[in-house]
């Protein structure tokens, strides 16, 4: 075999290869076919693309405008279904498309569309969870207003992450809805005057009979409807302390039945 | 000595260039269990550093450079070679979607194998082709007899004495198309 001439092969091939890189560089060097919307700009790599600088939000911006996503469509069609997907893209810190977005499939698994963080949005998105999410159309949450950050975080916004049984077990006649116990929406505050099973008067006087002067804050020694199971803290004449740990002041202390 | 060169030192030699697709293999599962699949993504950049590494023994055997001992630059360019074969291999993957990077790549496992075929196979093939002749030839047979016993041996062995002119342009070929790969990765990489 002549050296020079497999020398001579090998180089006019890759003459060859080289031409088809600029000729077919969706072929050649793009790493997976685009999503399909964007299917027409597969031949264009520069429609996206900066050379040295990589793709800016700019070029997105041409055609998404962002006080536009999610409501039109790039060719000024309303989107009919936002209450499948609602529209955030309005309230975001920073405007960096490919963040999230990879229009090559072969990208895809470096970002990843799925993975929302309520980071992105501005601060005062952070607390307008009704902005995106709606509540439920269930009896629990019918009576409730706002205040979701109390069981709902924003690393995961389902399941709701309050464990009632840490503060009082909700079995038997306690299994009721919220606001027998939580007056106004506040969930830091409880009484346990909203039933006519106990009221002011008689609880007292149990107490009284027992040598118990602090029965102001029930969950202090009662963790369920389980008479049992209470403790004898009460007996000090401590004062007792609400969820979070404020001194209860509460006016629905004066509620009696 | 009746197995031919190729079942007797070509398999083996094949063994040996199949132990690199199973390091690759082991590594890659190893990324992917310990959630560290991207860093293969970014291989290809130790991989390469190592292969212009081990043109050091290119360049002193053409008398570019005066230092270092060829003997020992020649063994660092085949271990140097055979692990940035191997980051290259991890960083390539199995996903197919361009074609350029996967040229490169078909380039890079002929110039190791042309390598390898160098290293390990040219020399024990030619002792392997000897020691039949010789066998054949204390057996009585006349030198034509055993020319006909050893022919395809022969025909092997002649093959292999051709790597080199595999390697070198093959080699050629893989610098420009990694070369190519590399900067369209440096004109299109989302640098923020």
């Amino acid at each position: 075999m002549n050296r020079q001439r497999v020398f001579y092969v090998v180089a006019a091939n890759l003459v060859v290869l080289l031409a088809l890189v600029l000729l077919y560089p969706h072929l050649m060097i793009a790493p997976g076919h685009l999503i399909k919307a964007h299917a027409a700009l597969e031949h264009d790599c520069f429609a996206c693309h900066t050379p040295l600088l990589g793709s800016r939000p700019a070029r997105c911006q041409q055609c998404h405008r962002p006080n536009e996503i999610g409501l039109v469509t790039t060719k000024g069609l309303p989107i009919v279904d936002t209450a499948k997907l609602t529209p955030f893209h309005q309230g975001l810190v920073e405007r960096d498309c490919v963040a999230c977005h990879s229009d090559h499939r072969g990208v895809r698994p470096y970002r990843q569309i799925a993975r929302f963080s309520h980071r992105l949005l501005q601060g005062s998105l952070l607390e307008q969870c009704s902005g995106c999410h709606r509540a439920p159309k269930n009896e629990l949450h019918q009576a409730l207003t706002g205040n979701c950050g109390q069981c709902h975080n924003q690393q995961a916004w389902t399941p709701a992450t309050f464990d009632h049984d840490r503060f009082f077990r909700l079995d038997g006649d306690h299994n009721t809805t919220c606001i027998t116990c939580h007056r106004g929406n506040d969930y830091t505050r409880y009484t346990c005057y909203g039933c006519h099973e106990h009221s002011r008067a008689g609880i007292r006087e149990k107490h009284v009979e027992e040598g118990i002067y602090n029965f102001d804050a029930c969950v202090e020694c009662h963790r369920s409807g389980d008479d049992k199971e209470g403790g004898h803290q009460g007996r000090s004449g401590k004062r007792g302390e609400g969820k979070d740990g404020d001194a209860d002041e509460d006016e629905e202390k004066e509620d009696d039945d | 000595m009746n197995r031919s060169i190729i079942s007797a030192e070509v398999l083996p030699f094949l063994g040996r260039f199949g132990a690199l697709v199973l390091a690759t293999l082991i590594v890659d599962v190893f990324l992917h269990l310990l959630g560290l699949a991207w860093v293969g993504r970014y291989l290809g950049i130790p991989g390469t550093l190592l292969i212009l590494l081990s043109f050091f023994y290119s360049m002193r055997k053409r008398k570019l450079i005066a230092i270092g001992r060829p003997k020992t630059l020649l063994r660092m360019h085949e271990v140097f070679t055979w692990l940035g074969a191997l980051m290259i291999l991890v960083h390539a993957g199995i996903h197919v979607y361009a074609i350029l990077p996967w040229l490169a790549l078909i380039a890079l496992l002929v110039t190791v194998l042309s390598g390898m075929t160098g290293e390990y196979l040219l020399e024990r093939g030619r002792r392997h082709l000897a020691a039949k002749r010789a066998e054949q030839a204390a057996a009585g047979l006349a030198p034509v007899a055993v020319e006909q016993e050893v022919f395809w041996d022969t025909v092997t062995v002649d093959a292999m004495k051709q790597w080199r002119t595999v390697h070198f342009p093959i080699t050629l070929a893989f610098g420009v198309l990694g070369l190519a790969h590399i900067l369209s990765i440096l004109v299109f990489w989302q640098w923020r």
